[in-house]
């Protein structure tokens, strides 16, 4: 394949202080390293933290999947396998179990993921205290004397006001019982998923030029109080339309004509690789018995 | 064939993220440390290892009995400059310099400070070899209960190390390369024990 742009977009140089970066960022789990965040084809805002990330990490026998809340197909996703494909010509993937590389937009995928695979997260705001606290000069150094009583106090005013944790999404984590971390917006269902996984979890924000990880078996808990526990969202009693799954994060969905109220899954890949291995089943049953 | 400085150096850095993520996993550069085709004075690994990791941007330091000459090779291939092993980003320790001398820059260091833990200094640490054995036993984030690790090197670095990193998060991550060109990485979040025979 003949490629106008360097392979995989950047120059060499890029590469180098975005993978220093990386580096640092695994060797002190939860920490936000500055980087340079370069000028990248789609604008700030739109995953070009998770991007620059990707585009430091790919090789050519990589096989990338990119997911955008969920989805393989959505607009954001598709853009960014364009780019990362037209300047790579890397192999992309559907199916979770098959990449080695997993770009996301505010998912963990459905699957446990594996050892070889690694995780990359596009962050919106990757300071968990910048809501009560805007200067970065403060919050940097809050950080360095794990002066967390800010993050507490916010979800207790959650608690005063609404009788829960209201956070939807990105509801702040304890790393490695050191730094407080943003997760970046995934909802509360997969905040568990990063405490001990399997894989190396990277998250980009490109804005806010910051990079942090999560390693492999490192300790992630979500914030909460004695009283009042963590708790994902929970879909007792619902399950996918489509597939039929139960006990994973399901899409609220109102249907246009019937005002129906029906729940689909929220991974689509993981949903279609159920509808697959269901067809699967039946095809291998003769017509007609 | 010669080192591909765009592929082959991808390859070996997302073999440096496996074992810096991993602490005690041993990874293999041999394939493209060979490519270098140069007889450097050091491991070809250090060689491709700083050819990952230096530019313009960052400084190093190379302890060995023949610093100038391998200090204006790295130079000349990476165009990072030397620096004092205080300010350096990364410190090259190699094969052939005094035992004394891997103390010395381990003492020296920078650790980064509360604020700012990232700016401390990676060592790379040129052994004689490095095995999967339980000599040390290694347990942290990136390992899944305990993996084992013995470093063949001259130098007393173990207890240095932890002295250094006992205010975490500051502190100093290392990388330990062996003649048959593979490395492994310490990173600042691991505890090391020695393993005390029964």
């Amino acid at each position: 394949m003949k490629i106008a742009y360097n392979f995989a977009f950047f120059d060499e140089g890029s590469k180098r202080e975005i993978r220093r970066a990386t580096l640092k960022a695994i060797a002190i789990p939860g920490y936000q390293v500055p980087f340079a965040s370069r000028e990248m084809p789609i604008a700030r805002g739109w995953g070009t933290g998770g991007l620059q990330l990707t585009l430091s990490l790919i090789g050519k026998n990589d096989v990338l999947k990119v997911i955008d809340q969920g989805a393989d197909e959505s607009v954001n996703a598709v853009n960014i396998k364009k780019l990362v494909t037209g300047t790579t010509g890397v192999k992309t993937v559907e199916v979770t179990a098959e990449a080695t590389l997993i770009q996301s937009r505010h998912r963990i995928p459905e699957i446990p993921l594996k050892e070889h695979q690694i995780l990359v997260l596009q962050v919106p705001l990757p300071e968990p205290l910048r809501y009560y606290e805007p200067s970065e000069f403060v919050t940097k150094r809050l950080h360095a004397e794990k002066e967390y009583s800010g993050a507490w106090l916010m979800l207790f005013e959650q608690i005063m006001k609404y009788g829960n944790m209201s956070s939807g999404a990105d509801h702040p984590v304890m790393v490695h019982d050191r730094y407080v971390m943003a997760p970046s917006p995934i909802p509360r269902f997969d905040n568990p998923k990063m405490n001990y996984s399997n894989a190396l979890i990277l998250l980009g924000a490109g804005r806010e030029k910051k990079v942090y990880a999560v390693p492999p078996y490192t300790k992630v808990v979500s914030l909460a109080f004695d009283d009042y526990p963590f708790e994902a969202e929970r879909f007792d009693g619902m399950s996918c339309r489509l597939c039929g799954a139960a006990g994973v994060f399901l899409d609220e969905l109102i249907h246009e004509e019937t005002g129906e109220t029906y729940h689909q899954c929220n991974d689509t890949s993981f949903c279609l690789s159920r509808l697959n291995s269901v067809s699967a089943k039946y095809q291998e049953v003769p017509l007609n018995e | 064939m010669q080192l591909n400085i765009v592929h082959d150096t991808q390859i070996a850095y997302r073999k440096l993220v496996d074992s810096m993520s991993r602490p005690g996993t041993i990874s293999h550069f041999g394939e493209q440390a060979n490519l270098i085709g140069m007889e450097a004075g050091c491991y070809g690994t250090t060689v491709l290892l700083a050819m990952v990791l230096l530019d313009t941007e960052v400084t190093f330091k190379i302890c060995s009995e023949r610093e100038e000459e391998l200090a204006k090779l790295f130079n000349r291939l990476t165009y990072a400059r030397e620096a004092e092993a205080a300010a350096a980003d990364f410190i090259f320790v190699l094969n052939d310099t005094k035992p004394d001398q891997l103390e010395q820059a381990l003492h020296a260091a920078k650790t980064g400070d509360l604020v700012n833990p990232h700016v401390s200094a990676t060592l790379i640490v040129e052994a004689e070899t490095l095995t999967n054995d339980t000599d040390l036993v290694l347990t942290g984030p990136g390992i899944k209960e305990a993996n084992g690790l013995r470093i063949v090197t001259d130098g007393c670095w173990l207890e240095l190390r932890n002295e250094k990193n006992s205010e975490y998060p500051t502190g100093i991550d290392m990388i330990f390369v062996d003649r048959d060109n593979q490395a492994v990485c310490l990173p600042r979040t691991t505890q090391i024990r020695k393993r005390v025979n029964d």
